[in-house]
């Protein structure tokens, strides 16, 4: 225990003398919520990665490749398209972002749309909707510290422990904000996502040379996708890749990499860096997990593959590298939940109703990242047996916001009408669908709720645009919206002077 | 350009065209069907897995191909 747990506490030593050196001092709300918009590349595909992957990719996406083969895949489909629109998306919303001080994703809709209460709604929906995940991704932790205690912990035990581990490391995303987030994603994506694939591509070859393991041994259903006549419905995968492609986008803490970066250039440099890692990482991820299955003791416990292989391969030591890099992951993803929740509060409910301070902006942000860390903290030492089927419930619901954030991106027709009704109607819609048939929608050939909500949501958004035109000083309006993007196609990595934020 | 336009494009229409067709291969049920429970191996992987990991290729080599191409044509500023 003194090796596995002493590599975690070295790890987390590094970490918090990386921010210590890193003097992080914010001068104003911007400093703070989107680290003065002054990253490069390396740091944001980086930290991009790092808040996409959490720990749980190799608890829960391991443990599927483990127990249900190829379909596991369908997170690298949606992975990977997802920088796609990222790379699309990039220069309208930076260049906007960077115009109008925009700092949260509810700030960009509210742009937009010309309305106070999109914003109010799109954040109540992001800040609900991620605490099931925030729960989540801390109850992870708790396999984590059972394996890395040697089972000597019990699991309510290790759980208590990873959440006080969890909580306390968020000291450190508190006081220092975004800037705080990003550089510690760096370093601890390295460890996640670099030195986790290297240790992944070393499992793969000890499991093919010492144990023989190989695809050719595998179980045939493994390789099963659902198809015409499966349980799950011939759609199935299309709408897991579909929603989590658009849906990742809709989450607060992914969409505000939008707004740290240091130009358009940047960002598009940032996605040509990020998807050949992700590539690389989640294939070794998943074919580690495809392959450790036949390794005896992972069928029992799958969502344990990552620590049953690296300790039966290389000992105690081999585990406490293994619990380092879930922590890194795991650290990442908890930091930037926890920054960007705590900044909308501040920003998109108080500060949408009262005129703050920038100093007053930081302590609300401060106060409310503290609060959501003692609340999830809380949630997460509590047994809540629906907690899952909430996580699922909430992704549904809150990939409706894609309707009004990418339509009111690439198109300039739509209105806050159609954007508010078509939300609140898609997120009504996901809601009712799950409750009545959890999970699987019988009569939609494997459509998910969100994705049936999917084309509510859009045809209210489209009909309404074209039932309630816009007014002559609205089209004008957006017309000027849509024209400083394609004004400042030279100007993309260089200043632009900021503008008032309209909302 | 009218109001019911959408934006102004910039990007070659080659990168456009990969870019859309990265959802067709990605997305497009026919294609991952014809892959269900198939075990033949193609380059040393079965085909479903062949299958996701070409798909994925795919799509990366698209955003690589686009920057490598937007930085080249001075489309992404300083």
């Amino acid at each position: 225990m003194i090796i596995t747990f002493g590599a975690i506490a070295i790890f987390f030593a590094i970490i918090v003398l990386i921010l210590h050196l890193s003097g992080i001092k914010d001068r104003n709300f911007t400093e703070y919520a989107v680290g003065g918009r002054s990253f490069g590349p390396n740091y944001q595909a980086m930290s991009f990665l790092n808040t996409w992957y959490p720990g749980a990719m190799f608890t829960a996406f391991g443990g599927m490749a483990a127990s249900a083969g190829v379909i596991s895949f369908y997170v690298l489909s949606y992975s990977l398209l997802t920088v796609v629109l990222m790379y699309v998306m990039a220069k309208p919303v930076w260049v906007w972002g960077k115009t109008f001080e925009l700092r949260t994703q509810p700030d960009l809709l509210a742009l937009r749309f010309d309305s106070h209460h999109i914003k109010t709604i799109a954040a109540v929906v992001g800040i609900i909707s991620g605490i099931p995940w925030l729960v989540l991704g801390m109850q992870a932790l708790g396999t984590l510290f059972y394996h890395l205690s040697l089972e000597t912990l019990t699991f309510t035990q290790s759980v208590m422990v990873g959440v006080a581990v969890i909580a306390f490391r968020q000291i450190w995303t508190v006081r220092m904000g975004m800037r705080g987030v990003v550089i510690s994603d760096m370093a601890q994506g390295i460890v996640a996502y670099i030195v986790g694939t290297a240790m992944l591509v070393g499992l793969i070859v000890w499991m093919m040379w010492t144990r023989d393991i190989g695809f050719d041994s595998l179980d045939p259903k493994m390789l099963a996708i659902p198809s015409i006549g499966s349980t799950e419905g011939p759609l199935y995968v299309f709408s897991l890749i579909l929603t989590g492609a658009i849906g990742g986008w809709c989450w607060p803490y992914i969409f505000v990499r939008l707004f740290t970066a240091n130009g358009v250039k940047s960002l598009k440099q940032s996605a040509a860096i990020a998807v050949p890692l992700s590539l690389v990482f989640c294939v070794a991820l998943l074919v580690f997990g495809m392959l450790a299955s036949q390794i005896p003791g992972v069928s029992d416990a799958p969502n344990d593959v990552w620590f049953i292989v690296s300790r039966e391969a290389g000992g105690l030591w081999l585990l406490g590298l293994a619990g380092v890099i879930v922590l890194a992951a795991s650290m990442g993803h908890t930091d930037g939940n926890i920054q960007a929740t705590g900044a909308q509060i501040a920003n998109d409910l108080i500060g949408n109703y009262w005129k703050l301070s920038e100093k007053q902006l930081i302590v609300f942000a401060k106060v409310g990242m503290l609060w959501l860390t003692l609340l999830a903290s809380w949630l997460a030492c509590l047994e809540l047996p629906a907690l899952f089927q909430l996580a699922v419930l909430a992704y549904q619901g809150i990939i409706q916001l894609a309707v009004p954030q990418f339509l009111g991106i690439f198109w300039k027709r739509g209105n806050k009408y159609g954007a508010i009704a078509g939300m609140t109607a898609g997120f009504i819609t996901a809601v009712a669908l799950e409750l009545v048939f959890p999970g699987h929608l019988p009569w939609a050939y494997g459509l998910t709720s969100g994705a049936v909500a999917l084309v509510v949501n859009l045809a209210i958004y489209v009909g309404l645009a074209y039932l309630i035109p816009q007014s002559a000083a609205e089209r004008q309006r957006v017309d000027d919206l849509f024209e400083i993007v394609r004004e400042r196609r030279d100007l993309a990595g260089a200043d632009v002077d900021p503008q008032p934020v309209v909302a | 350009m009218d109001t019911d336009g959408t934006a102004p494009r910039e990007r070659a229409p080659w990168i456009t065209a990969w870019f859309i067709l990265d959802a067709v291969v990605a997305l497009a049920p026919p294609l991952y069907w014809a892959f269900d429970g198939k075990q033949t191996p193609i380059l040393g992987l079965p085909a479903p897995v062949f299958y996701f990991v070409a798909v994925a290729t795919f799509i990366a080599a698209s955003i690589v191909a686009a920057y490598v191409s937007e930085a080249r044509s001075g489309g992404l500023g300083s």
